[in-house]
């Protein structure tokens, strides 16, 4: 699926920012003019997002986390040997609460790097070196949907 | 105004790219390994677990090298009949992790292995209100990523032990196209034939090679006296292959002792039994079939 800006006819670009879903089956997704910077969302009913997991790719791009092996299961499993859940690759520094941590996991796989980009890229900018669930809930009030 | 053609990429996700970068990754796992086949059987308790890690046995015995993907995610019991200790520390690095190893130096790769406790359940969620939908792809990325994600290494054959029902074939099909085929397996009862029977046709109009049916628990022997008797009513599964029009691979009479808590595995240690030699019969017609599908 791609998108199109018509009045610029220019292709919109993914945004990898501003993903910060709750809802495991309803997924919005931000797609961006590079030309007029117009903004549309694209929202997903559970059966679209089920298409889309199943793919198995992540959007906006696949990170360290998508390649590493045994991804999903990994961070999926509600229960998993200690040594499996280890093996998740990380790809920032920031120090996550366990209560933050357990949110991302709710993220599915498929856009949870993006709305940890989301989070990261927000404590960053404000300085921000430790994540909790407040942070988390004042990100998808001010730049998630 | 441009049309689908005109834009180049997919706006930044490069999901192609991600698609043929996964697909590159289970090949290059998949092209070490010469022969892939497929267990199952439309019914529950036939016993497909026991008879797969017998054939693992027997094959093993003869040299081969021989891995088990253990497809049955949430009944898992391979290790168990393996000898696989599942409190083991998993090796994971970048390129993988590494198979349990069981008797005869048999790879084992199972859910079984991944879990902390052993009556963990497999549960892709903590959350009480995720759907069946969710349960379901989480289940079909779990597959791939065992078969993709296990350092195989160079082997000469790979059983797939399948969960009861014929669903997760069509994944299996999609992930490793160049299956050798699948073994089917019944008992005499009535009601498993039925059931196996549409797994036979499903398979068929799959276009997924079907190696043939085997009969398990055929008859009861008699570990004293090779006497055998009658364990269950039911029609000879002779009819069932020949009205399908697929090989008969054999019958498995059941002998007490392959249910019976042991260091080993029944085949190896029973090799001169009825049920051991039905065992060796079965895996010289599953050979014969590959031989000549090679030709």
């Amino acid at each position: 699926m791609k998108f199109l800006c018509v009045p610029c006819d220019e292709q919109m670009q993914t945004q990898t920012e501003g993903v910060m879903p709750e809802e495991k089956q309803n997924i919005a997704l931000k797609f961006k003019c590079p030309k007029c910077d117009h903004t549309i969302a694209m929202l997903t009913n559970k059966f679209e997002t089920e298409f889309v997991s199943k793919i198995g790719v992540e959007m906006g791009g696949g990170s360290a986390v998508g390649q590493g092996p045994m991804s999903m299961v990994s961070t999926q499993l509600a229960e998993g040997k200690d040594e499996l859940k280890k093996a998740a690759p990380k790809d920032e520094e920031l120090i996550w609460t366990e209560e933050a941590q357990e949110r991302i996991k709710k993220v599915p796989f498929f856009v949870r790097n993006m709305a940890k980009k989301t989070v990261i890229n927000y404590a960053q900018e404000r300085g921000i070196t430790k994540i909790d669930a407040a942070l988390m809930d004042e990100v998808r009030e001010k730049v998630g949907m | 105004m441009k049309s689908y053609e005109d834009l180049a990429g997919d706006g930044g996700s490069n999901i192609v790219e991600q698609v043929v970068s996964q697909q590159g990754k289970l090949r290059a796992r998949l092209d070490k390994i010469k022969h892939k086949v497929v267990l199952m059987s439309g019914k529950g308790g036939v016993g497909k677990s026991s008879v797969t890690a017998n054939i693992a046995a027997c094959l093993a015995d003869q040299g081969h090298s021989v891995g088990i993907l253990d497809a049955d995610l949430n009944g898992p019991s391979i290790c168990h009949l393996l000898g696989v200790d599942r409190n083991k520390k998993l090796v994971i690095d970048e390129n993988g992790v590494e198979p349990g190893v069981g008797h005869l130096g048999v790879k084992i790769m199972s859910m079984d292995m991944l879990l902390p406790d052993p009556d963990s359940p497999v549960i892709w969620t903590e959350d009480k209100g995720a759907s069946a939908v969710w349960v379901s792809t989480m289940e079909s990325t779990a597959l791939r990523e065992l078969l993709m994600d296990t350092k195989w290494e160079e082997l000469d054959f790979l059983l797939i032990d399948m969960p009861p029902g014929s669903d997760r074939i069509d994944n299996i099909r999609d992930l490793i196209p160049e299956l050798e085929g699948v073994v089917e397996i019944t008992i005499p009862s009535p009601v498993a034939q039925h059931i196996v029977s549409k797994s036979i046709t499903k398979n068929t109009r799959m276009g997924v090679p079907v190696i043939g049916l085997v009969e398990n628990m055929a008859t009861y022997v008699c570990p004293h006296c090779d006497q055998e008797g009658k364990l269950f009513e039911g029609e000879d599964a002779h009819g069932l292959a020949k009205g399908k029009g697929i090989p008969y691979l054999g019958k498995i009479p059941f002998d007490p002792r392959i249910s019976q808590k042991r260091e080993g595995l029944f085949y190896t240690e029973n090799k001169d039994s009825l049920t051991g030699k039905a065992i060796a019969e079965l895996v010289k017609n599953i050979l014969k079939f590959i031989q000549n599908k090679a030709k």
